[in-house]
C-alpha cells in the first residue's frame, strides 16, 4: 500500500495526478471567490488602509518633519560655529602676527638694552681701572714720599750721629771730606 | 510519521507515506471553520487573512513608534518603503496629486506583500493572495478608484476618450475604442487578479510538489531503495531552489500590483496624457 502511495505521489507524476483532477474536479470553485474570505479581505484590508491613513503616514510625516528641523538646526549650528571658528581663526592668525612683532620688538630691545649694559660695564670698568691706576700712582707718590722722608730721617740722624762723631772725635781736613764725599754718594744711592 | 499537508484530509500514516491532496484545491482550501466571531465563520484562511492585517499594523507600529530623528535599522527600512511607495510610485507615476493615493498604495503594496510572505513562512506555508478573494476584491477596489477618479477629474470626457480615441484614424476609432473599453474595464481588473492570484498559486503547487517529493523518498526509502531515495536529494534541492526564486516572485508580484495600480490611476486622472 505504501509503494501505491508512493507510485501515486512520487513516480505517477504527483502533477499530472493533482492538476487532471483540478479539471475534472474543483478547478472551477478554485477560480472562485470564498465569500467569507473576500469578507475578511475588506474587513482586514479596511483596517490596514484606516491604520496606515490615519496613523502611520502622519507619523511617518511629523518624524520626517523633526528630522528635517533637527538637520536644519544642525547646520545652522554648523554653520555659526564655522563662522565663529573662522573668526577665532582670524583673531589667532592676527594675535600670533602681533606676538611675532612683539617678539622682534623684545628681541631687538633686548638687544639695544644688552649692548647699553655691555657699553656702561666696559665704561664703568675702565673708570675703575682708571680709578685703580690712578690710586695706585698716588699710592706709588705718597709711598715714595713716606720713603723719601724717611730716608730724609734717617740722613738727619746719620748727620747727627756724624757730627757727633766728628764733634767726639778730631777729624782732619781730608777724613772730614772723605766722611762728606761717602756720606753724600750714599744719600746718592739712596735717591 | 508526522502529518505533512495540512490540507488533505486525515488518513492511514501506516499505510500511506503522505496523505495527498484529492486535488489542487485541496492544497489552498481550508473551509472547516474553527469558530465564528460576530457571525463571520473563522476559517484557517480567514485567519490568516486578519493576520496579514496584524502583522502589516505591527510593523508600522514598531517601525515608527520611537519617531526617533536619528533612526535605527528597522525604522529606517519602514521609512525608505513608505518614501518609496510616495515618492516614485505615487508621486513618481501619478504625478502631485498621486499624494492622494498614497495611503491606497501603500497599503496595498504592504497587505500583499504580507499575503505573500505567508508563502515561505514557517508554519504558515500559504499565501492568502493565492485565494482568489483577496486579489480579485483589490483588483476591483483599484478599478472602482481608477474609474471613479477618472469620471470625477474629467467628466464624461473620460469615457468618451476611451470608447472614442483622439489621435486614432476616424475609421478605426470604433475598434480601437471597442478594444479601448474592454480592455479598461474587463481586461484590466481581470488581468491584476488573475497575474497575483496564478503566480502565488503556481509557486505554492511547485514548491509542495517539489517538497513533498523529497519528503516521499526519503520516507519510504526504505522500500524504494537507496537509489531511488537518492532522487528525493534532487528533488529537495530543487524545491530550496525555487524556494529562492520564490523570494523573488513574492517581493515582485506585490511592487507589480502596486506599480500597475497607480498606472491605471494616473491613465484616468491624467487622460490627456
Amino acid at each position: 500500500m505504501l509503494t501505491h502511495v508512493f507510485a501515486q505521489v512520487v513516480l505517477a507524476q504527483n502533477a499530472e495526478l493533482i492538476l487532471a483532477q483540478a479539471e475534472g474536479g474543483g478547478g472551477a470553485a478554485f477560480l472562485l471567490p470564498v465569500p467569507e474570505e473576500l469578507f475578511a479581505g475588506i474587513i482586514a484590508f479596511s483596517i490596514v488602509f484606516f491604520f496606515v491613513w490615519k496613523w502611520a503616514i502622519p507619523v511617518l510625516n511629523k518624524t520626517l518633519e523633526a528630522r528635517q528641523a533637527a538637520i536644519a538646526g544642525e547646520l545652522e549650528t554648523a554653520e555659526s560655529a564655522k563662522v565663529e571658528a573662522e573668526s577665532l581663526l582670524r583673531d589667532y592668525r592676527q594675535q600670533v602676527a602681533g606676538a611675532k612683532d612683539e617678539a622682534s620688538k623684545i628681541l631687538a630691545d633686548a638687544r639695544d638694552a644688552g649692548e647699553a649694559v655691555k657699553g656702561d660695564i666696559i665704561a664703568r670698568a675702565e673708570g675703575e681701572a682708571q680709578q685703580i691706576k690712578s690710586r695706585a700712582s698716588d699710592e706709588i707718590a705718597a709711598e715714595r714720599e713716606r720713603a723719601v722722608a724717611g730716608l730724609r730721617r734717617q740722613v738727619a740722624d746719620l748727620s747727627l750721629v756724624v757730627a757727633a762723631k766728628v764733634v767726639e772725635s778730631t777729624l782732619d781736613a781730608d777724613t772730614q771730606r772723605d766722611l762728606v764725599d761717602r756720606y753724600i754718594d750714599e744719600l746718592g744711592g739712596v735717591k | 510519521m508526522e502529518e505533512l499537508i495540512l490540507a488533505a484530509a486525515p488518513c492511514d500514516l501506516s499505510e500511506s507515506a503522505v496523505c495527498a491532496p484529492a486535488n489542487v484545491n485541496e492544497l489552498f482550501e481550508f473551509r472547516e471553520t474553527v469558530y465564528f466571531v460576530f457571525g463571520l465563520p473563522i476559517t484557517r484562511t480567514v485567519f490568516l487573512i486578519f493576520l496579514v492585517a496584524a502583522f502589516a499594523i505591527a510593523l508600522f507600529y514598531f517601525g515608527l513608534r520611537k519617531r526617533s530623528t536619528q533612526p535605527g535599522k528597522f525604522q529606517l527600512a519602514i521609512e525608505s518603503l513608505m518614501t518609496f511607495v510616495r515618492d516614485d510610485i505615487a508621486i513618481g507615476i501619478i504625478g502631485p496629486t498621486g499624494i492622494k493615493y498614497y495611503p491606497y498604495l501603500l497599503s496595498l503594496l504592504i497587505f500583499i506583500l504580507i499575503g505573500n510572505v505567508f508563502k515561505i513562512t514557517p508554519f504558515i506555508n500559504l499565501p492568502v493572495t493565492a485565494r482568489m478573494a483577496i486579489p480579485l476584491f483589490l483588483a476591483l477596489l483599484t478599478w472602482v478608484i481608477f474609474v471613479f477618479a477618472g469620471f470625477k477629474r474629467n467628466g464624461f470626457s473620460y469615457f468618451l476618450g476611451i470608447v472614442w480615441p483622439p489621435g486614432v484614424p476616424a475609421a478605426l476609432k470604433p475598434l480601437v475604442g471597442v478594444i479601448e473599453f474592454f480592455s479598461t474595464f474587463f481586461v484590466r481588473p481581470f488581468s491584476l487578479a488573475v497575474r497575483l492570484f496564478a503566480n502565488l498559486v503556481a509557486g505554492h503547487v511547485m514548491l509542495t510538489l517539489l517538497l513533498t517529493t523529497a519528503f516521499v523518498s526519503f520516507a519510504t526509502i526504505g522500500e524504494i531503495g537507496l537509489v531511488k531515495g537518492a532522487f528525493g536529494f534532487a528533488w529537495w534541492a530543487l524545491g530550496l531552489s525555487i524556494f529562492m526564486f520564490e523570494i523573488i516572485v513574492i517581493i515582485l508580484q506585490a511592487y507589480i500590483f502596486t506599480l500597475l495600480s497607480a498606472v491605471y490611476i494616473n491613465t484616468s486622472v491624467n487622460a490627456e496624457h
